[in-house]
């Protein structure tokens, strides 16, 4: 029996992890405890050394002085001013205006305005409520589909999570050990295009269903010709700015990214209050929401480290190393396994769980087998996206559901929806299949932008503050992963 | 159990007043952040001491909230099974978590860390690097967060346990709060009915 549990610990540590999550108690003390129960057995059979929880309180320690997680509450920060400011009903109302003569155009205008209020936040909860409830009505009215105006907002609101500066590319750049500016810089080509596709379903919907996609009749514009472009024109700085305030001096290397979101934090905020959106009690709940989200981020982190601390400690990342590395196909073989895993676990994982969990057990592996890891976080990036719109669990599905008309079925939303997931199913071989779209951007020292200066400045700004947290054990946040 | 009960109302006081305190940490730490990046680029200027305010800062929201989330309730769970059980089935498993599982973690981490900032205390140790902060406060944290945590859950036990006995309401229902998703649509409806 002894003998048994030596030689198989590692996965009856990952069994039993699966269990002790699914229990249905907060996954932060689940995937602790079950550190610390394995960790105990583990001493008691000498498996490992009684000195083990020593290390317990620099572990989070190590995740307090990680100034790449700080990126977290003030993306979520800004987010949650920014949907308040009203600069997305703007950009819907006058985008819409722009396009709507055109078949298809209030779709193209969903799509652009979503791309745009990616660029500014993170959260796709706000843009997809406002489009909800500002674009799908007017879609309706005119006569557009219902089932592909509840997908190409549902699909649109989720861009949030892969163009920069979204959370989930910050939590993979930290579980990776990259830099979250090189992590930006990567997602950015893959972001666009995939953007375009939507687009280009768009335009195929059109030539092929126009009935699902009409123009927009003469009376439902308000403005025209030069008023409208000026309109358009004085809608567009606000988010053109803060576009420039976070990524321009992310990518140009003035501001790492936490910064960054700090900055874009504080633009949102003064244009809350600039455009009178801005009280007590709107702050305050921001404020609640942020301090929320930020705390159970991080216990799941410090869960899913003291839970590393002693999974590691029976050389479990050597167990799943050798499940993998053995696949056949090599690299292709070992990206369509961990991709098919990572699209079901979104089923029921989210992603900030996925993130702790399963990518920093991924990443060395994927390593090994020669993948540049800018790459395999992006990838994750794309798939994980997916399960913020696929049928029944997506959040964008739920968030449209809560404010769309009861004209639209649920069932309409989720067919809406499936189109976009197999764009995405596309996305994700498409990135597979063209590295270079990541890559491009990183290899270039000079030319293209100012790519290259990200990949100094974040690395320079850890250099900065990795001894101040006094800690012996190195305290980057790939810890796990070595 | 009564007594038990005000117990529990007593620290959810206290968890909500710090909590409530804590909030406006988020606000000071985005202000002093973005400062630091202007001044780096305007003139040029930056202090460790600043860059370190950043993340002691952080740690002091995610420590200082970990009770007020859980009494909100909003630590993640995959409900996958458990969302199938009874309302008194859910207490059962949010009981068994507590006793076995939160309890001994924050028990565990609250005192393996106390010594170590009893040592920065006492030898008055200060951050690597220059001109950065003494280290001791950041080193408190860590030990004060999680007892905070577990009184916290001690609260909760009690609120739970009080609840299957059928003396107080249940401690998980979500007290008349909007989401801020809720909350942001009224906002938009109203705009839109106003104009």
């Amino acid at each position: 029996m002894t003998e048994f549990l030596i030689a198989n610990m590692a996965p009856i540590i990952f069994a039993s992890m699966i269990i002790f999550l699914l229990v249905g108690f907060p996954v932060a003390f689940a995937l602790a405890a079950n550190g610390v129960v394995f960790g105990l057995i583990g001493i008691q059979l000498g498996l490992l050394g009684p000195q083990l929880f020593q290390a317990l309180p620099d572990r989070i320690y190590g995740v307090m002085a990680n100034e790449t997680l700080l990126a977290v509450p003030f993306f979520t920060f800004m987010g949650l001013i920014l949907e308040r400011s009203g600069m997305a009903e703007d950009l819907l109302d006058t985008i819409g205006q722009l396009f709507g003569p055109i078949r298809g155009g209030l779709a193209y205008a969903v799509i652009f305005v979503g791309a745009l209020l990616a660029a500014t936040t993170g959260v796709v909860a706000a843009s997809v409520i406002s489009m909800g409830l500002i674009s799908l009505p007017i879609m309706l009215r005119y006569g557009y589909d219902k089932r592909l105006a509840a997908g190409v907002i549902a699909a649109s609101g989720t861009l949030a999570q892969i163009i920069p500066p979204s959370l989930v590319l910050i939590v993979m750049a930290d579980q990776l050990g990259k830099s979250v500016g090189d992590m930006y810089a990567g997602a950015f080509v893959p972001g666009l295009v995939l953007t375009s596709l939507y687009v280009v379903y768009i335009v195929l919907v059109s030539i092929f269903k126009p009935k699902w996609v009409p123009a927009l009749p003469l009376e439902a514009r308000n403005l025209r010709g030069a008023r409208l472009l000026l309109k358009v024109l004085t809608t567009l700085v606000p988010p053109l700015f803060l576009i420039f305030l976070v990524l321009g001096t992310i990518f140009l290397g003035i501001a790492t990214p936490t910064e960054g979101g700090a900055m874009g934090a504080t633009g949102a905020l003064i244009m809350a209050v600039a455009r009178k959106r801005m009280n007590w009690k709107l702050l305050k709940q921001a404020m609640d929401s942020t301090a929320k989200l930020t705390t159970f981020v991080v216990f799941i982190l410090i869960g899913a480290r003291v839970f590393s601390l002693t999974f590691y400690g029976v050389d479990g990342h050597l167990w799943v190393e050798h499940l993998l590395v053995n696949l056949p196909g090599g690299q292709l073989g070992f990206l369509i396994v961990v991709n098919l895993l990572v699209f079901f676990l979104a089923f029921f994982l989210d992603f900030f769980e996925l993130a702790f969990i399963v990518v920093p057990l991924l990443g060395p592996v994927a390593e090994k087998l020669g993948i540049d890891l800018i790459w395999f976080g992006v990838l994750l990036g794309v798939n994980m996206q997916t399960s913020f719109m696929h049928p029944p669990f997506g959040f964008a599905l739920f968030f449209l559901r809560s404010v769309a008309p009861a004209s639209v079925k649920s069932s309409d939303i989720y067919w809406g929806a499936v189109p976009f997931v197999f764009i995405q199913i596309l996305m994700i071989c498409l990135v597979i299949a063209f590295p270079q779209m990541v890559t491009f951007g990183l290899d270039k020292g000079n030319g293209v932008d100012a790519n290259s200066v990200t990949i100094e400045i974040p690395d320079y700004e850890y250099d900065n503050s990795e001894p101040q947290s006094g800690t012996e054990e190195p305290t980057e946040p790939q810890g796990p992963t070595r | 159990m009564n007594a038990l009960l005000k117990l529990s109302r007593q620290i959810d006081a206290l968890t909500e007043r710090i909590g409530k305190a804590a909030l406006w940490l988020v606000l000071v730490v985005v202000l002093i952040s973005a400062g630091n990046a202007v001044m780096r680029y305007t003139i040029n200027y930056s202090s460790n001491a600043f860059l370190e305010i950043q993340w002691n800062i952080f740690g002091m929201i995610f420590l200082s909230c970990a009770g007020y989330t859980l009494m909100r309730n909003e630590h993640v769970r995959i409900d996958l099974i458990s969302g199938r059980f009874s309302k008194r089935g859910q207490t059962w498993i949010d009981i068994f978590g507590i006793v076995f599982f939160l309890m001994p973690i924050a028990i565990a981490i609250t005192v393996l860390s106390w010594p170590i900032f009893i040592h920065a205390l006492q030898s008055n140790e200060m951050s690597n690097s220059a001109g950065g902060l003494i280290v001791w406060p950041s080193r408190l944290m860590i030990p004060a967060g999680f007892f905070m945590l577990i009184l916290q859950a001690l609260s909760e036990l009690i609120k739970r346990v009080g609840f299957l006995k059928g003396l107080c309401p249940d401690p998980t229902d979500k007290r008349n709060a909007l989401t801020p998703e809720e909350e942001l649509a009224l906002a938009i409806k109203k705009q839109k009915g106003g104009a």
